[in-house]
């Protein structure tokens, strides 16, 4: 009998020979890997031969919609990529909010396998059980808003598209993937479509999505939707966007990371801050596939230099990285480079955050304005900004040295640069500042795609001092920080395989996800074997990134956050240390039962049945 | 009597598409965007709208009861539109001239019910991009058009 909630198959398809096979999903394989990222992370952990290059044909970049995905949970429609990762050299997984994935489990398939390179520009199309690799020479060198339209227009608006900008196709490392203006930012996973000729992927699925208790989820999708509509995070985040706790972080907490994580409060805050732009710009609402919590807001500017701009934003990160990073306090001007990023296709975290390292560089004189090709310094921050961002996604100027990401810039530009280079595996940072935030500054480290937010998700118990099993958490100190952020991981590895926003990880806390999956797949689990699921695909990460030489020496906090504190606000004074890193990794690599060097033991991977 | 029917918002709706999958399965215990008696349109990061059943409120000319070749396509005494299954000949017509796309058909044509009076398109639209009221000939005019520029 088949499996009740799930498509039951996984689409391979094979770039170079054209061919594509299809494997059956049974009940052992749903409740080893769940979905969403525990499949992809399996196609990508078993299907990339080690000591691939992340651009080379052999890297897969694999697809996947959660196990809620395609049905009516509240935010439960991500979407979910993989593969290794051309940023970091480690497997990454990125997760949008676009309805492709459902669209692939309507057309049959839990997941995707790409593999191989196209000889030319293609797309793939999938109907159902018809896969075509259809030429796209038409369509490349175009825009993340053309490509959908004119696909749309060639097989009807049903369909579904996934696909890449310029930047994708010029094999920027910090490439993304975008579908319904949405975009699986993190990770440069844009660049493995462009480096296999692929510039988008076009679904339409027309079969039934059957669950196992049909009315049972219809009573638990209304009484979350009314939950959530309760909370004040609703209310707040369908005002003003997920930017809304942009001033307490900033002035309350002082850790918002400004001029290149120079400083930890950004002063002109206000010109940017929710409160003051959504009253003047925001014209409706967005949200994501499935979400009935709308953070997304439509944001146009109607007059002036940057009159036209109308995005799906700013959020919270993109406030950070071309504002504040920047030192930019205009908001139409991060607007307009938020448009950039999104419709050349670069992550907007990496892209604002590699400026502002620019910024700093010119500020320090290690490169002056004719290297940059224009005044790229602080008190230009408005005009610099959009314009730096343009040149990075069609690498053109010193646009082409930026392109790749932080790590690469300092590479290419030398004389001291990697000094002020914030990163950690080659991934840019967040909006948070670690240096106070010691276990968040240790999730920096152990997350598994670089420096990130949501592998651990620690900014939220550590700056609001309680979360789930704990309470009175110091965000100051690095004790016992270990324990809790490996724990912390395993809990988001089930989220992005549900499928789940991880906004919404305040309401359904794994306990209360088990109903949900039981009323979607009939499967049941305990809280325990969720997480150990949680762990498995960890493991499985950090066992391929272990297996491609990527050790405990490579994942250490850059000498902006263990060296220089900082320097004024609620969190003066505030580093990680050498020692208190250390230590931290030390008490992380126990707790996860790894070598010191960051390698899972043998011993772990068969308690996981990891092979 | 008041006569209450859908009314799509479209500058309240967020293109996420929940009451089409809530539609689904309250009709036919499974997801299929097909099933759902109203359709998301998810156009462009400017524009979403929910097109839905007027029950012939706003169809003009297009309207499936005018059009039905055997007649099968009925209107009951407050206003609702529905397809008499054993009449319906699944000839296509209707779902042709649906000016809203929302006319469906598997094995017979199927159109919204209403739910009884308590529809689910509404309860789970957290926005308001579809109400259940007073119909407004207007709003069904501002669907249209949009749904023409698709042609």
């Amino acid at each position: 009998m088949a499996m009740k909630g799930y498509a039951g198959k996984i689409l391979r398809i094979d770039l170079t020979t054209g061919k594509s096979s299809t494997r059956q999903i049974d009940e052992k394989y749903a409740r080893k890997y769940l979905g969403g990222q525990g499949f992809a992370v399996e196609l990508v952990y078993h299907g990339v031969p080690k000591g691939t290059g992340a651009l080379e044909p052999k890297n897969v970049l694999a697809m996947a919609g959660g196990t809620f995905d395609g049905y009516p949970v509240p935010t439960g429609g991500k979407t979910i990529f993989a593969g290794k990762s051309p940023a970091t050299g480690t497997l990454a997984e990125s997760v949008m909010g676009g309805s492709i994935g459902a669209e692939l489990r309507h057309a049959g398939y839990d997941a995707l396998e790409i593999a191989g390179k196209a000889d030319e520009p293609s797309y793939i199309f999938i109907a159902d059980e018809r896969v075509e690799i259809n030429d796209a020479k038409d369509l490349w060198g175009k825009d993340t808003r053309v490509v959908p339209e004119a696909l749309k227009k060639r097989h009807g608006w049903d369909v579904k598209v996934a696909c890449i900008g310029v930047a994708g196709e010029k094999l920027s490392r910090i490439a993304c993937i975008d579908c319904d203006d949405r975009q699986a930012g993190r990770g440069g996973l844009g660049a493995v479509m462009g480096s296999k000729n692929l510039k988008a992927i076009v679904i339409r699925g027309t079969k039934d999505l059957v669950p196992a208790e049909p009315e049972k989820l219809l009573e638990i999708a209304l009484r979350y939707q009314k939950i959530m509509e309760a909370a004040p995070s609703f209310i707040e985040d369908t005002k003003y966007g997920t930017g809304e706790f942009l001033g307490w972080v900033n002035k309350e907490k002082g850790v918002f990371p400004t001029r290149n994580w120079q400083e930890g409060v950004f002063n002109e805050r206000e010109k940017i801050d929710p409160y003051y732009w959504a009253t003047r710009y925001v014209t409706k609402n967005k949200a994501c596939f499935a979400c009935t919590k709308p953070c997304g807001k439509l944001f146009e500017v109607k007059s002036g230099k940057f009159k036209g701009v109308a995005i799906d934003g700013i959020e919270y990160e993109t406030l950070y990285s071309l504002g504040g990073a920047c030192g930019n306090a205009d908001v139409e001007s991060v607007a307009r480079a938020n448009e950039l990023c999104d419709i050349l296709g670069m992550d907007t975290i990496s892209a604002g955050v590699t400026v502002g390292f620019a910024m700093e560089l010119l500020q320090r004189g290690v490169i002056s304005e004719k290297d940059a090709g224009m005044r790229l310094t602080w008190d230009n921050a408005s005009d610099a900004v959009p314009r730096m961002i343009e040149m990075m996604g069609n690498r053109n100027g010193f646009g082409d040295v930026l392109a790749d990401g932080v790590k690469e810039a300092a590479k290419k530009i030398g004389k001291g640069a990697e000094r002020y280079a914030v990163h950690t595996k080659g991934m840019e940072p967040p909006a948070y500042d670690v240096r106070a935030m010691k276990g968040h500054g240790l999730s920096f480290m152990t997350s598994t795609r670089g420096a990130c937010h949501l592998r651990a998700g620690f900014y939220a118990p550590e700056l609001v001092g309680k979360f789930w099993r704990w309470e009175g958490i110091d965000r100051f100190s690095p004790v016992g920080k270990g324990a809790m952020v490996a724990t912390m991981e395993n809990f988001m590895c089930v989220y992005d395989s549900v499928g789940l926003c991880k906004f919404s990880r305040g309401f359904f806390l794994i306990d209360k996800l088990r109903e949900v999956i039981e009323a979607v797949t009939g499967l049941k689990f305990t809280e325990e074997e969720l997480l150990k699921i949680g762990e498995r695909i960890h493991n499985m990460k950090g066992d391929f990134n272990a297996r491609e030489g990527i050790t405990r020496k490579d994942w250490l906090l850059p000498p902006r956050i263990t060296e220089d504190p900082i320097p004024e606000g609620p969190s003066k004074g505030h580093k990680i240390s050498t020692a208190e890193m250390n230590q931290m990794l030390d008490d992380y690599m126990a707790a996860r039962k790894w070598s010191k060097e960051g390698v899972p033991s043998p011993e772990k991977l068969r308690e996981l049945d990891i092979s | 009597m008041v006569i209450k029917m859908l009314v799509p918002y479209p500058d309240k709706c967020t293109g996420c598409r929940f009451c089409e999958m809530a539609c689904s399965i309250a009709h036919e215990n499974k997801v299929n965007h097909s099933d759902a008696r109203l359709q998301v349109h998810r156009r462009n990061v400017r524009l979403d709208f929910p097109s839905v059943c007027t029950h012939c409120v706003s169809c003009g000319e297009d309207c499936c009861v005018l059009h039905c070749p055997v007649e099968a396509i009925k209107k009951t005494d407050d206003g609702q539109v529905y397809v008499n299954q054993e009449e319906c000949t699944a000839c296509g017509t209707c779902v042709e001239v649906c000016p809203f796309g929302v006319m469906r058909m598997e094995e017979k044509a199927f159109n919204c019910d209403l739910c009884g009076g308590d529809p689910t398109c509404v309860k789970f639209c957290p926005m308001g991009a579809i109400k259940y009221e007073e119909p407004k000939p207007e709003q069904y005019e501002a669907v249209k058009s949009l749904l023409a520029e698709e042609e």
